[in-house]
């Protein structure tokens, strides 16, 4: 091949990986424009108005006269929801996860995949709308015996394995032939307390009104469920990832499976396992529409502070239900206000992705060793 | 009989003693079969392996070798689709009875494994899980118990001054008499070792054959290998296992130099496999 | 603990993932099933005179002779009921003043009740809108409000302890005695003659447009904007995310500025939507000025800018699942890089860049935060096609949120609502149906 093909060869692969280069740089230009004009814009509210009230006062008027723009009740309905998301998709995600990675066998892991894809492709204004249509009427007429029967399905079999747990752990000391009268004798009193405590605090709640099923607690869960698919799949992947050999080396010295489980296999992947909660945690505090359809918008702070039953305000739903009005007015305290929250989410999101990234690098490297 | 978790369990300084039977630390298969859907894996093979002697099980790859030692602690359980008949005898007890325990069962039977795999733990850790998980939690007591293991798998003196550091820090060899370590913490009676050595540097090989003939005397030994020097250099007896089907089982002094079949003979001189 | 304890830990563990995988499974089915129940509703319902009166005379379909012939009967039935009427107001009128007013309220409730079941009354001008110029087009909701024009709500506050109850009085007590009384079980028992429900398959709920904010008619508007601003999101992300897959899995040596790169697309992943919404109202609608407000144009960028980074890690998943030995021998043939990624890789990696594609339809279809200040509004025209490019659009999304909660008559549409959760649900699940299918059929060729 001649000096001048072989050349010209050399130059149109240069140009050509210039050109791809440019294409994926628009990944880049697009983050930075997105922080460039997200924060160019929240300036002059800063500027305007200086931070702390934004943080420090929940008395939110932006339309008022004079307006006002305290938005930590706002900023605590986002916490708080995305706290409730939490509660309702950690444990359910994380069962769930090990059974899929551990306890089902094939054909049945087959069949649930596809129940976790399309809870993860239904739109999220499908998921308000339901929040609001059905659920809140739900919630409000027969809210509290909903919640009743919640308790007794979460509590009774938590409970049951707690009692199981701690006579156990009391009666390790004493000598064996003793010891069973005593557990069953312990186990049995602790039962009954359990119970009881049960009736009552099932019939208070039966007795519960509430007065708007648009709140906290309708959000949380709608979130909670929308969360579980990040949550299981990277969960999963994580207690995969962990190895057969580990599994293997576990239950050869005789270790039950829940013992592998939870003193081999957890460990190992427990980052990859914070790291899914993260991304399920940023899928819930980015959502809007559930948010905005179904959480209230009462920018008000529950009293007393983890009161789920009543209505909240987030940031989400907050930007986009009052940027409607104040597009109008550009320039004003209310159209930045705006992209100050944004700002904010936008920080947030930062934030939780570069956590959730390193911890997964992280774990990458432990296993490696492995590998 | 179900297996009794409350056997008697002997000083770690002693040799074994003798359960209600009479039997010593002794597997035997008569007539195994083993299966994973249509597939046989193990055909047939009746199969006795000596209490406190070391048995090797040679052949070509796919023969079946090691599907039969993972049966007998049961790891094959953990693969779907798997069937068994005839029966695998420990002690005298077929341990695939459905009373058995197989929590117990593999608690007496150790297994080391082709590829070294120490948890992400430390060492000291990785050593005390499977006692920390049957009867001891005393620290003193499980001290001891590591510092014991450790000697006897000949990677105390490598290790004694760094306890805490992540086992995979450790070299492969180490690893791997960790991992044997590990195995012997829980005071097994029969000590199972798929292709121990495979993985691993000349050197190393040579520590561990060691280590297989110390263990020898306190312990059941069946070593699965490809490595039909290492069979000869370790084992006091031999079977040999071709597509499923036990061909030849007798003293490895005899089967080396004097083998009855024809196949034996063809595998020793290489013919194939 | 001892070996019983511990295997009864086991199977607790056992028991409780297996619920956890119930529980989910069950609120799947509590979450579609309404849906898909009440959603197809809006398609299969017992459609009264009125609708199809309505369909004649707005969309021009239906068969002339048979529905004036329809009216004629209907208006047979409904004569006696209109003379009632009348004779009421002839009798009120003689009636004493304070009687005549206790009745002139509720009379004037009963009268708009009627309005809106059955059409204005004869002789009364058509109104404005095109609401009051029809009756109740649905049986079902023809006889929710016939119960509102039998029995008056009231709320009884008599019991402190609790909270008011409803109670439901028989309007005929409070006409007992007068010429309007026998109204009440006329309309009753002649409901069904004097609107003639008939089972419809209305599919062109799909197809027609939308009339008086919505109260009749379909959603066609928001299905055309829907897909306008879908495929318009893949036209500007596509190209960009596979060129940005082929970099990265091809060209891009392991390094600072590569790493960067991840990082970023992966954190364009986590960013909220409204902040993509914001980000397009001020940079595509202020300062670019793509279209002077609103547009399908602004929407789609948007859109596009949300979806690209599940574009650009589905591609180079695919990329990089090509086995190297397709590449090799291309390569090994004397193939510049180019022609093999041209004619080599991305045909065998085809499959599993669509099956990305279309699932990041899906998601493009489905979102709303991005598109509400960028090219959704709430009630427009289907838009032809140049006119995407500086008009805004309906759009499934935002409408289902306008809809179901600043409409004017929110309860009086359900069920357009529901239609339009149902059309936008099964469009994505369809979108995602295929990308399952494409991708069982790679494993498929890939197995062998």
């Amino acid at each position: 091949m001649s000096d001048a093909v072989s050349r010209l060869r050399r130059l149109t692969a240069l140009i050509l990986k210039g050109f791809l280069l440019l294409g994926t740089a628009l990944s880049l230009v697009t983050v930075l424009l997105i922080i460039a004009y997200i924060t160019r814009d929240a300036l002059p509210f800063f500027k305007l108005r200086g931070p702390g009230e934004l943080f420090t006062s929940t008395a939110w008027y932006p339309s008022g006269h004079p307006p006002e723009f305290g938005a930590l009740a706002i900023l605590v309905g986002s916490g708080l929801v995305t706290l409730g998301s939490i509660l309702v998709a950690v444990p359910l995600g994380i069962a769930a996860a090990i059974a899929l990675s551990d306890i089902l066998p094939y054909r049945l892991r087959q069949t649930v995949k596809p129940v976790i894809e399309i809870l993860a492709a239904i739109p999220s204004v499908a998921y308000g709308f339901f929040a609001l249509v059905i659920f809140a009427p739900l919630l409000q007429n027969r809210g509290g015996s909903l919640l009743a029967i919640a308790l007794w399905l979460i509590a009774l079999p938590l409970g049951l394995l707690l009692i199981f747990v701690v006579t156990d752990a009391a009666t390790r000391s004493i000598r064996a032939d003793v010891a069973l009268t005593a557990r069953l004798i312990l186990a049995a009193v602790l039962a009954v307390i359990l119970v009881r405590g049960l009736l009552a605090l099932s019939a208070k709640l039966t007795t519960l009104r509430i007065a708007s099923g648009t709140n906290a607690l309708n959000v949380s869960i709608i979130l909670g469920i929308m969360a579980l698919p990040t949550i299981i799949s990277v969960a999963e992947d994580s207690l995969q990832a962990a190895g057969r050999e580990l599994r293997e080396g576990s239950y050869a010295l005789g270790a039950t499976r829940a013992e592998t489980l939870f003193k081999v296999i957890i460990p190992a992947s427990g980052s990859g396992i914070i790291a899914a909660i993260i991304l399920g945690v940023m899928r819930a505090v980015g959502e809007t529409m559930v948010v905005w359809m179904a959480s209230g918008n009462a920018a008000q702070i529950p009293s007393p502070w983890f009161n789920f039953l009543t209505p909240v305000r987030t940031l989400t739903a907050t930007i986009a239900g009052d940027m409607g009005e104040a597009d109008q007015v550009l320039g004003s305290g209310r159209y930045h206000v705006l992209f100050a929250l944004a700002l904010c989410l936008l920080l947030t999101s930062f934030a939780a992705n570069l956590a959730s990234e390193w911890i997964l690098r992280r774990q990458q490297r432990k296993l490696g060793g492995l590998k | 009989m179900i297996l009794s978790s409350q056997r008697s369990i002997p000083s770690l300084q002693g040799p074994a003693i003798m359960n209600e039977n009479g039997l010593k630390a002794h597997v035997a298969c008569q007539d195994f079969s083993f299966f994973y859907y249509d597939n046989q894996a193990v055909k047939n093979v009746s199969l006795d392996f000596p209490s406190y002697q070391v048995t090797a099980i040679i052949g070509p790859s796919g023969c079946g070798k090691s599907t039969l030692l993972r049966s007998i602690n049961r790891m094959n359980d953990l693969i779907p689709g798997s069937r068994t008949s005839g029966e695998l005898l420990f002690d005298g007890q077929d341990i695939y009875s459905p009373r058995l325990d197989v929590v117990t069962l593999r608690r007496r039977i150790g297994m080391v494994f082709q590829k070294p795999n120490p948890f992400p733990k430390s060492i000291f850790n990785n050593v005390a899980y499977g006692r920390r998980l049957h009867d001891t939690r005393n620290h003193e007591e499980l001290r001891s118990i590591v510092e014991t293991s450790l000697h006897r798998a000949g990677l105390w003196e490598e290790v004694k001054d760094r306890l805490g550091d992540n086992a995979l820090s450790l070299s492969g060899g180490q690893q791997q008499r960790l991992c044997i370590a590990r195995a012997l913490a829980v005071d097994p009676e029969i000590l199972l070792m798929d292709e121990p050595t495979s993985a691993l540097d000349p050197r190393a090989t040579a520590r561990i054959e060691d280590l297989i003939a110390e263990l020898r005397g306190r312990y059941t030994i069946i070593i699965v290998t490809h490595n039909m020097q290492q069979a000869a250099r370790v084992s006091d007896f031999t079977a040999f296992l071709y597509e499923g089907q036990l061909i030849e089982y007798g003293q490895t002094a005899q089967i080396f130099t004097k083998p009855r079949e024809k196949q034996t003979e063809d595998y020793m001189t290489g013919r194939f496999g | 603990m001892n070996l019983g304890s511990r295997k009864l830990f086991d199977r607790s563990l056992t028991g409780i993932s297996i619920m956890a995988v119930i529980l989910m499974a069950l609120s799947l089915l509590v979450l579609l099933g309404p849906i898909f129940s009440r959603g197809l509703g809006a398609f299969f319902f017992r459609a009264t005179c009125e609708h199809r009166r309505l369909v004649l005379e707005q969309f021009g379909r239906g068969d002339e002779k048979e529905i004036a012939a329809e009216i004629q009967a209907v208006a047979l039935a409904r004569r006696p009921l209109y003379r009632m009427l009348e004779e009421f107001e002839v009798e009120m009128r003689g009636m004493e003043f304070a009687r005549r007013q206790g009745f002139r309220a509720e009379l004037k409730e009963v009268t708009g009740l009627l309005r809106e079941l059955l059409g204005p009354l004869p002789g009364e001008p058509e109104g404005v809108m095109l609401r009051q110029q029809y009756g109740q087009t649905r049986w079902d909701r023809a006889r929710i409000k016939l119960e509102q024009i039998l029995y008056s709500e009231q709320w009884d506050y008599s019991d402190k302890s609790s909270m008011g109850k409803k109670v439901l009085i028989p309007r005929q007590q409070s006409f007992a005695g007068t010429r309007l009384e026998p109204l009440f079980p006329y309309l009753k028992n002649n409901l069904g003659k004097m609107l003639r429900p008939r089972l419809v398959f209305y599919w062109r709920f799909l197809t027609d447009i939308s009339m008086d904010a919505h109260f009749f008619g379909g959603i066609w508007p928001e299905i055309l904007g829907t897909v306008y601003l879908t495929l318009g999101a893949m036209i500007f992300a596509i190209p960009f995310g596979i060129i940005a897959a082929i970099y990265l899995s091809e060209f891009a040596a392991a390094g600072r500025l590569v790493s960067m790169l991840r990082v970023c697309i992966s954190t364009l992943a986590g960013v909220p939507s409204i902040v993509f919404g914001l980000f397009g109202l001020a940079f595509f609608i202020n300062t670019l000025h793509l279209s002077r407000s609103k547009s399908v144009l602004a929407g789609s960028a948007t859109l596009a800018l949300l979806i690209l980074p599940t574009i650009i890690r589905s591609a180079e998943e695919s990329l990089k699942a090509v086995p190297h030995t397709y590449k090799e021998a291309a390569l090994s043939l004397g193939a510049s890089q180019l022609r093999m990624v041209l004619t080599v890789l991305l045909p065998a990696a085809l499959p599993g860049i669509l099956t990305g594609i279309i699932i990041s339809m899906g998601r493009a279809a489905g979102e709303t935060a991005p598109i509400i200040f960028t090219a959704a509004v709430s009630v427009g025209q289907p838009l032809k096609i140049w006119e995407t490019l500086s008009q805004p659009t309906p759009a499934l999304p935002w409408n289902i949120y306008n809809l179901a909660t600043e409409h004017q008559a929110v309860d009086e549409i359900r069920h357009v609502q529901y239609g339009m959760v149902l059309t936008l649900v099964l469009l994505v699940l369809l979108l995602n149906l295929a990308a399952i299918m494409i991708r069982a059929r790679i494993s498929k060729k890939m197995r062998g």
